[in-house]
């Protein structure tokens, strides 16, 4: 059996070369589809939404207000910067790779995009090492809550098998 | 001849002093070994001797004289002879350093050593990267690196997921936004929307955001403690650097030091660069690779991000004696500021100047450091700042280089300031007797920094003794030369040649380029003839042809004598007027020429006239000579009357300036003559200057005045009765030419040595002087009675009328 597909979950985490790199050198030897999903977090655009929705800066550690066209912007903001660091690393590389930004709850998104082919998929969240053993799971078992429960406990690539 | 005086002429014999081939015991010069020591320069190699033996401040040497004497060969040549014994002078290095940058430090060697010590530490840095780079391969190191980060992350991460607890344990989620963190409240794990929100009640809305703002100060709090965090865990992983690399950089300074046990300043220097290569170790990680260390992705600072990361270990080898066991002589042809205390250079770097210790470049000095440097003292004083440079460095006995730039506040680029080398140096000032003079008279530091005066002479007493040493030296100056040998007569036409330069018989001029430029211009002429051995013939020639391609202004004027544009009678007599003698020096050529002055007398009272300062064709020295004129008459001839003559006196034909006073005692002639009415011989030509007395007094280029007028009487035809005056105590300066003499031993010339004027202007007029002052004397009698008369007959000026009595 043959990984067909990687998605990756991309958050600012991800955006050294060497990160991208690795993920791309495991594309190459997997002879798989690199697809980069960056989530609008429907969450945080609620929290935007909110009459007193503020935010402290990290590392700035300063108080700002929020609005949903601020949280928009922001979004645009880093998924452009995350569009730009894919391209410079991996447009000189033989690998297929594509961008995608899509809007909703993280686990959501990840799920929809991660079981849409029915083809063994390695699902690698933010912040994790795609090298790492994989949790292994069925996609036909695979639901939100169940997802949601991985990212947040596991910290490890998820290998969804059709 | 027609002589009736009683002076009569000299006697070819006195007229040049030959030098006798018969006189050597050799055939050629190759026969001669070398003369020890310099020709007739006992003085000047004394002061050289002291010189360069006394080693106290101060004690610098101002070698003076004209050029081409051989001031630098002499010079040097004593100065390698004293430098064989000194020892050798110490390497000098710049290097980093480490506590103020911009103020590179020295480093001094035993010469010969830095450039090993600069390859050692070349060695040292590779050593160094390839041993720290191995160290930060260990395990432990980069366990214990991951150790220290991941630490910090999880305390990070801890204190964030701390607050974000408390938040969940109120009913609030911590959200991450992408530049930073929220609080919002959440219902079945989603975060409250806004209609959610409308619907609560206002009590409980306020009590969220009284929770919220609290958690928000709590994670502000948090957030700022992070960087100090973050510094310590740079300083742990500083620390664990220093750590794993101590071992491999110990031991390979270590070894470094302890070759150098023996120079405590090096030693120095060494620990310095140990205790940087600890703070630095992350750049012999990655130095070369361009890639720059990180930690936790973030940039180290690094010391100086514009250079080069092992820049700072370098040596920069300022000066190497390597190869030589005697102190540094160092002649510098372009003393300029720079060239003599150093410069510092700079490099354009992204549109700006930068510089670093290892652009800092040696000047004259530091290369003579611990030996000597011999400068041209004109070109020192002409370039801009040089002397300055020069008397700093020896008055404050240390070479501090600085760019001039900077030294006159004119740029204010960031720049280094060098530590100074101490100076050691003898310097050797070559120069003219005239630059001596005025930097002593103007330069008050100039007697503290240069207290050795060389004087070079230009002549030597000449005496039979000597005229074999000049034959040895001849010798010498061939063979340096590599010319054919000369043989005896050869040998004697060069010592009569540099005998007439020096304008004397009893001296030789020790000009060493007139003495080469002769014997290679013999050799030539020698070579042309197919001769082995240059000759007396060869010699002869050169002389020829050197005057031959020199001469073309004297020919000239000799044309237009004998053309009759410029009037000079070699026959005839005339009253007033009487040929005067002069000399010309054009590109280093001198030559005499005849000139005529005529005097013209009246009733008055001005005095004598000189019309060329009227013109202000004369010089200061030539109106002074007809000043003592006035002088001369009055003492002699208006003791007790007064002298109502008006003279003037003229230079004839003269459109350049006339300087000096050897014609006054020609214009004393012809002012006799008119005032006697009595003709002068144009066949003679005078020189001398005249005092009060009378007295004639001696004057210089008495042998070209000679030959001067010998040529425009030879032009005419020499009658025998043609001759020239000269002070009787110019007589031993008598080096006239073979042909000159050739025709007072025929008969057809001759040359009258004067005392006096009473003896001149018997030899001018063939009548005895008494008779000659007889009418002078009459003449102004007259003179002064006619003027009696004048004043007597002359109306009473109203103004001088006396007043009535009342």
């Amino acid at each position: 059996m043959r990984v067909r597909r990687i998605v990756v979950g991309l958050d600012s985490r991800l955006r050294t070369d060497a990160a991208l790199e690795a993920l791309a050198a495991l594309a190459d030897e997997m002879e798989a589809d690199l697809i980069g999903l960056f989530v609008e977090d429907v969450d945080l655009l609620h929290f935007a939404a909110l009459p007193f929705a503020r935010e402290v800066g990290f590392p700035s550690a300063t108080r700002r207000d929020l609005d949903v066209a601020r949280m928009e912007r922001s979004f645009e903001a880093q998924a452009n910067e995350l569009r730009r660091a894919c391209e410079a690393v991996l447009k000189s590389s033989s690998v297929s790779w594509s961008f995608r930004v899509a809007r909703g709850s993280r686990a959501e998104q990840l799920l929809s995009v991660a079981t849409e082919a029915a083809a063994p998929t390695l699902l690698v969240p933010p912040g994790t090492d795609p090298r790492a053993e994989p949790a292994i799971v069925s996609q036909s078992e695979l639901t939100e809550k169940s997802l949601r429960e991985l990212l947040d406990n596991a910290q490890r690539p998820i290998l969804i098998l059709p | 001849m027609a002589t009736t005086g009683r002076i009569g002429p000299l006697p070819a014999t006195q007229l040049c002093r030959r030098c006798q081939p018969e006189q050597f015991g050799f055939e050629t010069t190759d026969q001669l070994e070398d003369l020890d020591g310099v020709l007739g320069q006992v003085r000047a190699v004394g002061a050289i001797e002291f010189g360069v033996g006394i080693r106290r401040e101060g004690y610098n040497l101002f070698a003076m004289g004209p050029a081409g004497i051989g001031r630098h060969t002499i010079v040097r040549r004593h100065l390698e002879k004293q430098a064989h014994g000194l020892g050798t002078a110490s390497d000098w290095c710049y290097v980093f350093n480490f506590d103020v940058p911009h103020k590179p430090r020295t480093l001094q060697f035993p010469a010969g050593q830095a450039g090993a010590f600069a390859q050692k530490m070349e060695r040292l840095v590779e050593d160094l990267r390839a041993a720290i780079a191995a160290a930060f391969e260990t395990d432990e190191y980069r366990t214990r690196r991951e150790e220290i980060e991941r630490e910090f992350d999880e305390r990070q991460e801890k204190a964030i997921a701390k607050i974000g607890e408390r938040a969940k344990a109120r009913g609030l989620a911590l959200l991450r936004t992408p530049t930073g963190f929220g609080f919002a409240p959440v219902r079945k794990d989603k975060v409250i929307s806004p209609d959610e929100w409308s619907k609560l009640p206002e009590q409980e809305q306020k009590q969220l955001e009284a929770i919220i703002s609290s958690l928000q100060e709590e994670l502000e709090h948090a957030i700022r403690e992070m960087p100090k965090w973050r510094r310590e865990a740079l300083g742990r992983v500083r620390e664990l650097h220093r750590q794993v690399t101590r071992a491999a950089v110990n031991s390979l300074i270590e070894e470094l030091k302890a070759e150098y046990r023996a120079l405590p300043q090096v030693q120095d220097y060494l620990a310095s660069v140990q205790a940087d290569v600890f703070d630095h170790a992350e750049l012999f990680r990655h130095g070369k690779d361009g890639e720059a260390p990180t930690l936790f992705g973030i940039p180290l600072p690094q010391p100086e991000s514009a250079e080069p990361p092992f820049r700072r270990y370098a040596v920069n080898v300022l000066i190497e004696h390597s190869g030589t066991q005697d102190a540094p002589i160092v002649y510098e042809d372009n003393p300029s500021h720079d060239a003599l205390v150093g410069r510092i250079e700079y490099i354009a770097q992204m549109g700006a100047l930068v510089t670093d210790f290892t652009l800092i470049k040696p000047g004259a000095l530091h290369r003579a450091n611990g030996g000597y440097l011999v400068l041209d003292a004109l070109r020192v004083l002409t370039l801009p700042f040089a002397w300055e440079a020069l008397k700093r460095a020896l008055r404050s006995g240390e070479i501090r280089t600085q760019s001039l730039g900077h030294e006159l506040s004119l740029i204010s680029t960031v720049s280094l300031e060098p530590e100074p080398i101490p100076l050691d140096v003898k310097v050797v000032l070559v120069g003219e007797r005239y630059h001596y003079y005025l930097l002593h008279a103007y330069d008050p530091e100039f007697a503290e920094l240069f207290k050795v005066a060389v004087d070079f002479e230009e002549h030597m007493p000449r005496h039979p003794q000597s005229d074999l040493a000049y034959a040895r030296t001849v010798a010498a100056v061939a063979r340096r030369e590599k010319l054919r040998p000369l043989d005896r007569a050869g040998v004697a036409r060069v010592i009569e040649r540099l005998s007439r330069d020096a304008g004397d018989a009893e001296k030789i001029s020790v000009s060493m380029r007139a003495l080469a430029d002769l014997l290679r211009e013999s050799d030539y002429w020698a070579g042309n003839a197919g001769r082995a051995i240059i000759s007396g013939e060869d010699v002869r020639r050169a002389i020829e042809t050197q005057i031959a391609r020199a001469d073309r202004v004297k020919h000239k004027l000799q044309e237009h004598i004998m053309r009759g544009k410029l009037l000079i009678d070699t026959s005839g007599e005339r009253s007033g007027q009487v040929n005067g003698l002069a000399v010309v020096e054009l590109g280093g050529f001198w030559f005499g020429t005849p000139h005529r002055i005529t005097a013209r007398t009246r009733l008055g009272s001005g005095g004598v006239v000189d019309i060329d300062r009227e013109s202000e064709l004369g010089g200061p020295v030539h109106s002074k000579g007809v000043l003592i004129l006035s002088g001369f008459l009055a003492g002699r001839y208006a003791v007790n009357k007064p002298l109502t003559v008006s003279a003037s006196l003229v230079f004839e034909q003269s459109y350049g300036g006339v300087e000096g006073d050897s014609a006054s005692s020609a214009e004393l002639y012809a002012l006799l003559s008119a005032l006697a009415d009595t003709p002068i011989r144009q066949s003679f030509a005078v020189t001398g200057s005249v005092n009060q007395h009378g007295d004639i007094q001696a004057i210089g280029g008495v042998n070209d005045k000679i030959k001067g007028f010998f040529d425009v009487c030879r032009a005419r035809g020499l009658t025998g009765g043609q001759g020239v005056l000269i002070p009787a105590s110019n007589v031993d300066n008598l080096m006239l030419s073979d042909e000159v003499v050739q025709a007072v031993v025929e008969g057809k010339f001759a040359i009258y040595p004067v005392r006096n004027v009473d003896e001149g202007i018997e030899i001018l007029t063939g009548e005895p002087a008494a008779a000659i002052h007889a009418r002078v004397e009459q003449r102004l009698s007259d003179y002064a009675e006619r003027a009696r008369v004048f004043a007597v007959a002359a109306p009473r000026k109203p103004w001088r009328a006396r007043k009535p009595p009342k």
